[in-house]
């Protein structure tokens, strides 16, 4: 019977092992090893050279493309950042407003934030380059409308990065609604009974009860809004090409520019490998400030 | 603030009756801002898609046509050939989608049902594929399927992403609830493996099937950087969201708006429409998958 199993396990677990070890474990450690290589993405890989952490080198050197991919490192890491900030709180804020009981019009809310998630980014990144437009598009006239004067968005460097984080988190919120819908979910009643018993106002109780018990779903929250964050492309690739003066050039972009389009596959590898180990680094320093967390309050 | 820390409670009942449609009237108001905020920017696409040339470049911008018309929609086909673009993001979508399902619930009925060595490692190993940014695989990816000669061509978009961890993830969830007896009754019957999968499991897991229906279709319909790198300037090869982009260049500066936003809103249709069909099941998996774990 055990041995009848483990061949049905095997004959089940084939076509998707198989698909998943060809065309994404292969090709990770392929980057991993393409990463100490000088390699051109035109020819096979029996062409790559070792050379050791020389791509490395080059791409934290002051060359013009240790520049460029340091811009790009900080860029995305700001994104990221800030993508997360925003996205988080209001995702709490809109599952609050999803989830409640008193005014009606919560289901009809997360459908209409959710649908966002849907379009392509694509599409997204077309509307906002026109919502932006400095003089046809209508953000700042509404903005004018309550005294604002006009602003840059896409065209300057100060302000285009944020506004392609503006697009991201309009486009992403729904689905972290979601999740914090999910997680109120979970929370007992009781709990909020008790609390009121006790003379805590809504405020406290926020802070007090729903905010900790949050505190796992945030996390995944967290971990998942990094990870798209530092996948931002299309706004990128479609309207600003990086610019205005790098202002908006971002990993994948450049990733993508120096090992596909300049054919640099070792350059390539080794940015992405960086890419990969902030990740990392970034993921686990979120859980280590979870758990103390947790440490302190029990 | 306080209107939103209030909607936490469920339970108003001890409450003096003002208070409550004060708080109820906050949140209505609320609720519709955020609603409006949310739903605009694609308004404003619909909208804008209706205009005629000089209204999409008035200033300051005209909000309603004064006479909509369509006009846009039928230069759309005189700048990208649409329907074949269509057809290419249709043909990417399905066939993933097909596939997907199909290999997800082999494995995730393997890794629910199975006793066999290494379950747990290897599960882990795939599972942590799902946190992978695509473009840390894309430059050997691309050389991989330069050696299967698929290079430029729709196969070469589809062939890499007939599996993926989520699928296995979602359905091992589900087919872990399906009890153990109902497969034993199957198998005594004499049926085999496939057919107890296919004829008896699967049936019982169908939210979980709509809902990585509406997972997989949506994201390889809108996918961008992997077509735009396998596909090499192939025109007639291209998905829906690459001959938008070409949408923007064309006449660029010019009032090429109404066109790019009519090209937008058919791009977007498909995945709205089917998210809006299947929604009920779409956030019933988001909150096992994200919550439950």
């Amino acid at each position: 019977m055990q041995r009848r199993q483990t061949q049905s396990a095997v004959a089940m677990l084939a076509p998707a092992t198989g698909l998943i070890t060809v065309f994404v474990f292969v090709p990770m450690l392929l980057t991993l090893w393409l990463a100490f290589q000088s390699w051109s993405t035109q020819t096979g890989f029996e062409t790559a050279r070792f050379i050791g952490v020389q791509n490395f080198i080059d791409i934290f050197s002051n060359s013009s493309v240790g520049r460029d991919f340091k811009a790009a490192l900080l860029n995305t890491l700001i994104y990221t950042v800030l993508s997360v900030v925003l996205i988080l709180p209001l995702s709490v804020a809109f599952g609050l407003l999803v989830h409640q009981k008193l005014a009606p019009g919560g289901i009809v809310l997360r459908t209409v934030l959710f649908s966002t998630y849907m379009v392509p980014m694509i599409a997204v990144a077309l509307v906002f380059s026109k919502l932006y437009s400095p003089t046809e598009g209508p953000l700042n006239q509404v903005l004018g409308w309550i005294g604002v004067p006009p602003q840059t968005w896409l065209s300057s460097p100060q302000t285009a990065l944020t506004s392609i984080v503006i697009l991201n988190v309009w486009q992403q919120v729904g689905y972290f609604t979601v999740l914090a819908v999910a997680g109120l979910t979970q929370i007992p009643d009781s709990l909020y009974e008790a609390a009121k018993i006790d003379g805590a106002n809504p405020l406290q109780r926020f802070w007090s009860i729903t905010l900790p018990l949050l505190g796992n779903t945030l996390l995944f929250s967290a971990v998942i809004a990094i990870i798209n964050s530092v996948q931002v492309f299309e706004p990128v690739a479609l309207i600003t090409q990086g610019g205005p003066v790098n202002a908006t050039n971002v990993l994948t972009y450049f990733i993508r520019r120096v090992g596909i389009e300049r054919a640099q596959g070792g350059l390539g590898s080794a940015m992405a490998v960086t890419l990969m180990l902030s990740l990392v680094v970034a993921i686990a320093a979120l859980f280590a400030l979870a758990r103390s967390r947790e440490a302190k309050s029990a | 603030m306080t209107a939103i820390a209030a909607a936490a409670d469920t339970r108003p009942l001890e409450r003096p009756h003002r208070r409550i449609t004060a708080v109820s009237a906050a949140l209505t108001i609320l609720i519709v801002a955020v609603a409006v905020v949310a739903a605009f920017p694609l308004a404003w696409m619909v909208l804008t898609s209706l205009k005629t040339p000089q209204e999409t470049m008035h200033v300051p911008p005209v909000w309603l046509p004064a006479s909509p018309n369509l006009e846009a929609y039928s230069k759309v086909s005189d700048v990208v050939s649409i329907g074949r673009s269509f057809f290419n993001s249709a043909v990417i979508a399905l066939v993933t989608t097909v596939a997907i399902i199909i290999t997800s619930l082999m494995a995730g009925y393997a890794f629910a049902k199975y006793q066999f060595r290494y379950r747990e490692l290897l599960f882990a190993l795939l599972l942590s594929t799902m946190f992978l940014p695509p473009i840390v695989t894309l430059i050997p990816l691309y050389r991989i399927v330069g050696y299967l000669e698929l290079t430029g061509s729709l196969w070469g978009v589809v062939v890499p992403n007939l599996a993926n961890a989520f699928g296995i993830f979602l359905m091992r969830q589900f087919i872990r609830g399906v009890p153990d007896e109902l497969i034993e009754a199957a198998r005594v019957d004499g049926a085999s493996e496939l057919r107890v999968l296919f004829q008896i499991v699967a049936p019982s897991v169908l939210p979980a099937i709509a809902a990585l229906t509406l997972f997989a279709f949506v994201y390889h319909w809108n996918s961008y950087l992997w077509p735009l790198t396998v596909l090499q300037g192939n025109a007639d090869q291209y998905p829906i969201v690459i001959s938008l982009s070409r949408l923007l260049s064309y006449n660029r500066g010019a009032m090429n708006t109404g066109l790019v936003m009519a090209g937008a809103t058919l791009a977007v249709l498909p995945p709205v429409v089917l998210f809006v069909i299947l929604q009920r099941f779409f956030v019933d998996s988001v909150i096992s998958s994200g919550v439950k774990g």
